[in-house]
């Protein structure tokens, strides 16, 4: 085959990052996608075989796996509509241009910016049997509690951080959305004398509707990915209650050294993810408004 | 230190690399894996069994039986009755005591509870004391904790994990429910949680007793000058037959099966073995002690409270050696915790634990 100068010049640029790409990117995952079906112990790799299905079948008995699943998307359920409910409300606040608007946009977004490691280090003690929530809770005459030590609430105080600390960033994203809407659309609406409300569900959500999709999707991914959080903050515990499926998978691959287990549970994580995205683009898809 | 060495052995040179505890343990997996692992290497004293049982370290020449006279804690090391790694530092747990509480629930400070009755009873008064104050520490919450915590009152009556052989599981034994039936008495007067809010309650003075390392020895010091603490041995079952156990870990030095300067990583390790060496490391790092049983004679001044350390380290044991320990370990916690926050009752736990760690036994590998 021919290649003209054009092909080979676009050829040339590009080759460092497919070869690191393929280096970085597609060989490890290659490579995990075949360890899920060995047994693979990294001290001993030519001790190395192939077990077939066994990682998989392993899998669907073990009840620790389930819990992981059941917790990760307790998780993504129990966040995600917080996260963009919450983006969305303040990106229309905002929008609204109220006073020091440039200050709250930036306030909210902070924490965005810094690490999840120390976000997760100071919301330990925030939870802490004498941390700041509990001295707060008292001051207003409420019982404190032990926030990460008791099964019920350690998840959820964990869910509560990462809305707060996830917020400002997909709030930006929506402001975004929203100065895109083109005034005429507004203006014209108001001239045809619909309100507040009418504008807001005939224009701005259905014009918002692309990103809104696109903040879903990606804090799908990233929230089934949880692991930061709970690595800092709680290690899977109590019972096993705020265990994720990464930090499974990480403990299984890295401290047990289980790799082939290890990689079979991170491919799990990846078909429920690949599933539930398939499953929200066909659904944000459907019923496009006209000219869409 | 590593100069003295090499002055000591003009024909070779030690490059050394610093791992933190973080990380470490995968670099050295790592390294491991990619072929390229260093000639002497640390090993947590918990991992040893699994490397050595896959082949990936060096059969010492040494005898188990003149190691363990010379050394503490040298069983994770010895595999089979081959010796593949040499305990170079260890550490042990010992209980610390608020004397002032002591004091302030009518107990004496001077004497300190020695038999688990006399440690309830303490804790209860103490904890008694009212809303904020705590009799005991009891951890839960986090890995690779609770059963350094639950093992010592197991053991010191008698308990096991695995039998003689290690090929088969004795968990769920009399011994061991009596020791976490009176472990979970223990939680009931206790503060449930975290070592690291542990540690920090007790210097705050809010906690009477508690289970916890050497690093406090400095740390309660410097963050809290004016805590008065003493350190005791862990309290013995109440039977005349039951002894002081504590729980014991070691890092631990092996020479990979690959290196091909086996003769001189031994050399190396002999030297780093040496007492004056482990003390060197051991004033930096606090919660280590150099392994050798006569450490004690060459050591430098130590804070109070160590000496009890020292002589908790006799009778100190570590966990089984077994290649798939960690999974075991996990197990263990697991069914603990359920036992501590009511989800199982102790013979349930017990009989919990002792089916799963069966079925992990019976796999193999």
């Amino acid at each position: 085959m021919a290649w003209s100068a054009r092909q080979r010049a676009g050829l040339v640029f590009s080759t460092p990052w497919l070869v690191s790409f393929a280096a970085f990117g597609l060989f490890p995952v290659l490579f995990s996608l075949g360890l899920s079906f060995s047994r693979f112990s990294p001290t001993r790799p030519e001790m190395s075989r192939w077990v077939g299905l066994d990682n998989y079948g392993a899998l669907v008995s073990d009840a620790t796996f389930w819990q992981a699943v059941g917790n990760t998307l307790f998780f993504a359920v129990g966040t995600i509509p917080f996260t963009t409910g919450i983006a969305l409300a303040l990106a229309l606040l905002l929008h609204a241009r109220p006073p020091a608007g440039g200050f709250f946009r930036t306030a909210l977004f902070v924490p965005t910016v810094i690490s999840l490691v120390v976000i997760s280090l100071v919301f330990r003690y925030i939870y802490a049997p004498n941390g700041m929530l509990n001295w707060l809770l008292s001051s207003l005459g409420a019982g404190g509690k032990a926030w990460l030590q008791e099964p019920s609430f350690a998840l959820p105080a964990i869910m509560a951080m990462d809305v707060w600390a996830s917020v400002g960033y997909y709030m930006i994203l929506t402001l975004a959305g929203l100065k895109a809407i083109p005034r005429e659309i507004y203006d014209s609406a108001e001239v045809d004398g619909a309100g507040w409300w009418d504008r807001l569900i005939h224009i701005t959500l259905p014009s918002l509707r692309p990103i809104l999709l696109f903040i879903v999707v990606i804090n799908t991914i990233r929230s089934l990915q949880v692991f930061v959080e709970i690595v800092v903050m709680t290690q899977g515990g109590p019972l096993n209650r705020t265990l994720t499926m990464v930090y499974y998978l990480y403990e299984t691959a890295f401290y047990k050294l289980r790799m082939g287990y290890g990689s079979a549970i991170a491919y799990a994580l990846f078909a429920l993810l690949f599933v539930i995205t398939l499953v929200q683009l066909r659904v944000f898809r459907f019923g496009r408004a006209v000219g869409e | 230190m590593l100069d003295d060495f090499e002055a000591r052995h003009p024909d070779l040179s030690v490059e050394s690399q610093q791992l933190t505890w973080q990380s470490g343990f995968e670099k050295i997996v790592l390294a491991f894996a990619s072929r390229t692992a260093p000639d002497l290497c640390e090993i947590g004293s918990t991992w040893v069994a699994k490397f050595a049982a896959e082949g990936a370290l060096r059969d010492l020449p040494e005898s188990p039986e003149r190691l363990a006279a010379e050394y503490f804690l040298t069983e994770p090391g010895v595999l089979n009755g081959n010796v593949y790694a040499l305990p170079w530092l260890v550490g042990t747990r010992a209980l610390f005591v608020n004397r002032s509480l002591f004091e302030e629930a009518g107990l004496d400070p001077d004497r300190p509870p020695e038999t688990w009755s006399q440690l309830l009873a303490a804790a209860g008064r103490i904890h008694a004391l009212g809303p904020g104050v705590y009799g005991f520490g009891t951890n839960a919450g986090e890995r690779h904790v609770l059963y350094k915590k639950f093992m010592p009152f197991a053991w010191s009556g008698g308990g096991r994990i695995l039998g003689e052989d290690g090929a088969s599981v004795t968990f769920d034994s009399k011994a061991n429910l009596d020791a976490l039936r009176f472990y979970l008495d223990l939680a009931e007067v206790s503060l449930v949680e975290k070592q690291a809010v542990l540690d920090q309650v007790f210097k705050e003075g809010r906690i009477g007793m508690m289970i916890s390392g050497s690093w406090n020895l400095k740390s309660i010091p410097e963050e809290a000058p004016d805590l008065d603490f003493g350190v005791e041995l862990i309290p013995r079952p109440d039977t005349p037959e039951g002894r002081h156990v504590s729980f014991g870990g070691a890092e631990m030095l092996a020479i990979p099966a690959e290196s091909r300067r086996g003769e001189a990583a031994l050399a190396l390790a002999r030297f780093l073995l040496e007492p004056k060496q482990g003390w060197r490391i051991a004033r930096e790092v606090q919660s280590v002690w150099p392994s050798s049983r006569k450490a004690s004679d060459g050591a430098p001044p130590l804070e109070p409270g160590a000496g009890v350390f020292l002589e908790q380290m006799e009778t100190a044991r570590t966990t089984p050696t077994h290649p798939r320990w960690v999974e075991l370990e996990d197990i263990i916690d697991t069914h603990l915790e359920r036992a501590l926050y009511g989800r199982s009752s102790p013979e349930q736990a017990l009989r919990d634990a002792e089916a799963e760690m069966e079925s992990i036994l019976s796999a193999g590998e």
